[in-house]
């Protein structure tokens, strides 16, 4: 059952055979769905959409190491996400690297600047740490907007990448990303159960408590940031080529936000919970508008919405179905969708009581 | 035996050749009734101002409907708000390309949003008419389904330093802009201009976007002694330089785009001080008699009472008016192809923007024109000169 013997057992990546197999499912799962994608436009999805999901959640991983787990905030990370995506085109643009040189580059890149913005974070908590790497956040993308090496206020144009001879399309991007997404998914799991991982969590609880049990708060809490940039890095990376342009005015205040919210509304202290939040909140961004498709219910929405709020119309309702699931979320599940997933397997395993 | 399978298989080969040439002949977006079409807006975040873009075109799609469509066809269109945000708009232009199946895309604020999905619905030849920005993005390099409509910024300008100098006899000229794209294709112009004639910009004064106070920026234009001074930005730093001038009793000649014609909404937002402001415009005044402009406003009142007729929101006719005239030309049998040929001879075409032309010309920036007009103390709009050709 759940009782660990030794510190191996612990450490496993599948705890049981049936974890295994949900897991080797899942995986099969990804490789067929595009499949399906392109066949029944599963719920209205394209292939680009699961791409862009795919990376917000390489993010929300990364940045919740940094909130779940260490107990630090972020309000920056659309800082880390514009240089991974910046670095990552302008090795492919200007020197010809590959992707796969160029995706780690631009990781270490925004990994040294998350080292960087570590620094204060030894000094500072709470509010005022919100304010900090808010500031970051937007320096960096006012830096991208002044020089011209980064293609100035205009922005760039991702090159075209090619795999053996033939442009890489959406198709192509998704295994690219699916792996690189699976990889790091293993790669926070691993961590957080490792030692590096319980010294997150020990600073998280308490950092005057951990410093006094050995964990050197200098290291452990700009590792964190660095770990969290990293992510934010490989993931903008990504994010430029299936954009095909990018530009900095693009990666402001709001995209930071949306990444906390991800992680709070998929749950923070897991490493599912942000995936599930980044797809959910991703998702329902894109989609909701298709509410006025709906034959009857569309059009009277759209009249409703003119009618007592602005002209945008269904815009407005979107807007308002996408708040109004977040607070719900919070409001009745504070662990967020990782929460009802708890809730639900435990209600399963505990059938009929 | 082996007779047979030879059959089946022929068979199989047949239906696959009847299938692929079946759906080679149908049109995406286009049935024997309807031709889908498609476009984003931001209807919500900080640009929705420019959302009643997509909105206008949309009173246009219900006026040719109502008049019974072109050819027997009756438009549907889709209306999507990206926020102003590139990731949603590519994946809005995805939406319309390989779920809804449009015909051709129709306007769509924004360079940096349109940028995302160009090169997209070029591979996938899916006709783009009328941008609704003036940069050079649209047209180097020259894209065969993309045919652009607004005025060059960069020309605009040119034209503009042009017009103050020459017909107003304004010798010294000062630039105020914003720190972007748009603002340094506004000093692109002015510059080139002056330098075409030697004479020197008596000063040159930027601003961030995000910039509240700019009284500083008013006092180094006070104390260059500018008689003239052309502002390219956008309406808020518009009204910040305005206040800050008036304050210290700067009261020069101001001139600005188009992208600043709303004059009503100017006059609004600066509290009085846009009068007197010269302006170009790329569309017919708000009030105008034009025979188009009658009916569109008769079509408003009718179609879409509760939206201010403003210049944004006719701009989605302007720009949307070349694609129809486009289908209209490329008869019943519309393909991609047919309609890339029809707007290939397109020449000077006239709604309510500028004249429209593509035949015969190597690109396809189709509107070339704009014509002056200077702002009432009532907030009204003189018109001082005709439809003047600003991209040689």
């Amino acid at each position: 059952m759940d009782i660990k013997r030794n510190y191996y057992e612990d450490i496993e990546l599948f705890k049981s055979n049936t974890i295994l197999v949900w897991s080797i499912l899942f995986l099969i799962f990804l490789a067929i769905l595009p499949w399906f994608i392109m066949k029944y436009h599963l719920l209205g999805l394209s292939i680009y959409i699961v791409n862009l999901i795919a990376v917000h959640a390489i993010v929300a991983i990364g940045l919740n190491i940094l909130v779940g787990f260490t107990g630090q905030i972020s309000m920056g990370h659309a800082g880390f996400f514009a240089l991974g995506a910046f670095t990552a085109v302008i090795l492919v643009l200007r020197w010809s690297f590959p992707l796969w040189i160029a995706l780690p580059v631009a990781g270490f890149v925004s990994s040294a600047f998350g080292f960087i913005l570590g620094l204060p974070a030894l000094r500072l908590k709470g509010p005022y740490l919100a304010i900090a790497t808010l500031g970051f956040g937007m320096t960096i993308t006012t830096i991208i907007k002044r020089m011209e090496f980064f293609g100035g206020r205009m922005g760039l144009q991702a090159p075209k990448l090619e795999l053996f001879g033939t442009p890489m399309k959406d198709i192509h991007y998704y295994y690219v990303i699916m792996v690189i997404a699976v990889l790091m998914t293993i790669g926070a799991v691993k961590l957080i159960k490792t030692r590096v991982g319980r010294a997150f969590i020990a600073i998280r609880d308490s950092d005057i408590a951990a410093e006094a049990m050995g964990v050197n708060l200098t290291y452990y809490k700009t590792l964190a940031f660095a770990v969290s940039a990293f992510y934010a890095g490989v993931a903008g990376g990504l994010y430029a080529f299936i954009l095909g342009f990018i530009n900095p005015e693009s990666f402001h205040l709001i995209m930071s936000i949306t990444f906390l919210a991800m992680v709070v509304v998929g749950g923070l202290g897991s490493v599912m919970g942000p995936i599930c939040g980044a797809t959910l909140m991703t998702y329902l961004d894109i989609k909701l508008q298709a509410i006025q498709d709906i034959s009857l219910i569309g059009p009277a929405l759209v009249t409703l919405s003119q009618k007592y709020m602005s002209i945008a119309g269904i815009s407005n309702i979107a807007v308002i179905v996408y708040g109004l699931i977040m607070i719900l979320i919070v409001l009745f599940e504070p662990l967020g969708i990782f929460g009802f997933w708890i809730r639900t397997k435990r209600y399963w395993k505990t059938w009929p009581f | 035996m082996m007779k047979k399978n030879l059959i089946w298989v022929g068979l199989l080969v047949f239906t696959f050749f009847i299938a692929a040439t079946a759906s080679a002949q149908a049109v995406r977006g286009v049935t024997d009734t309807e031709i889908l079409i498609g476009q984003w807006g931001p209807q919500t975040g900080p640009a929705a101002p420019w959302g009643a873009v997509a909105r206008g075109t949309d009173l246009l799609v219900k006026m040719i409907n109502d008049q019974g469509g072109i050819h027997g066809r009756k438009f549907k269109y889709f209306l999507r708000d990206d926020s102003y945000m590139p990731a949603k708009t590519k994946a809005i232009a995805k939406e319309f390309v390989e779920q809804i199946g449009v015909f051709a895309v129709v306007g769509g604020v924004g360079v940096a949003t349109g940028m995302t999905a160009r090169d997209y619905l070029m591979e996938n030849k899916v006709p783009w008419g009328g941008p609704v920005t003036g940069v050079y993005e649209w047209i180097h390099p020259i894209q065969k389904y993309l045919f652009a409509v607004y005025p060059l910024y960069d020309d605009e300008a040119f034209n503009m330093t042009g017009y103050l100098h020459e017909k107003l006899g304004f010798k010294k000229i000062a630039m105020f802009y914003q720190n972007d794209d748009y603002g340094k294709q506004g000093v692109m112009g002015v510059e080139r201009y002056l330098l075409k004639h030697k004479i020197k910009l008596v000063e040159k004064v930027s601003a961030e976007v995000t910039d509240r106070d700019l009284s500083t920026h008013a006092l180094k234009l006070k104390n260059s002694g500018a008689e003239a001074v052309i502002m390219w930005t956008n309406p808020t730093g518009a009204a910040l330089i305005l206040g800050e001038s008036a304050k210290i009793g700067f009261k020069p000649q101001w001139a600005t785009s188009s992208t600043l014609s709303d004059s009503a909404l100017m006059m609004q937002i600066t509290r009085g001080l846009w009068g007197g402001m010269i302006t170009s415009f790329f569309g017919e005044l708000p009030d105008s008699n034009h025979p188009l402009m009658v009916k569109y406003r008769e079509a408003h009142k009718k179609f879409a009472p509760q939206e201010r007729w403003g210049v944004f929101y006719y701009a989605g006719i302007i720009f949307a008016e070349p694609f129809f005239e486009g289908v209209r030309r490329a008869g019943r049998n519309l393909t991609t192809e047919s309609w890339v040929k029809a707007m290939e001879t397109i020449k000077d075409f006239q709604g309510i923007g500028p004249p429209i032309t593509y035949a015969g010309i190597k690109d396809r920036q189709g509107g070339k024109h704009v014509f002056y007009g200077k702002v009432r103390p009532d907030g009204s709009i003189e018109r001082i000169t005709d439809w003047i050709r600003i991209t040689k």
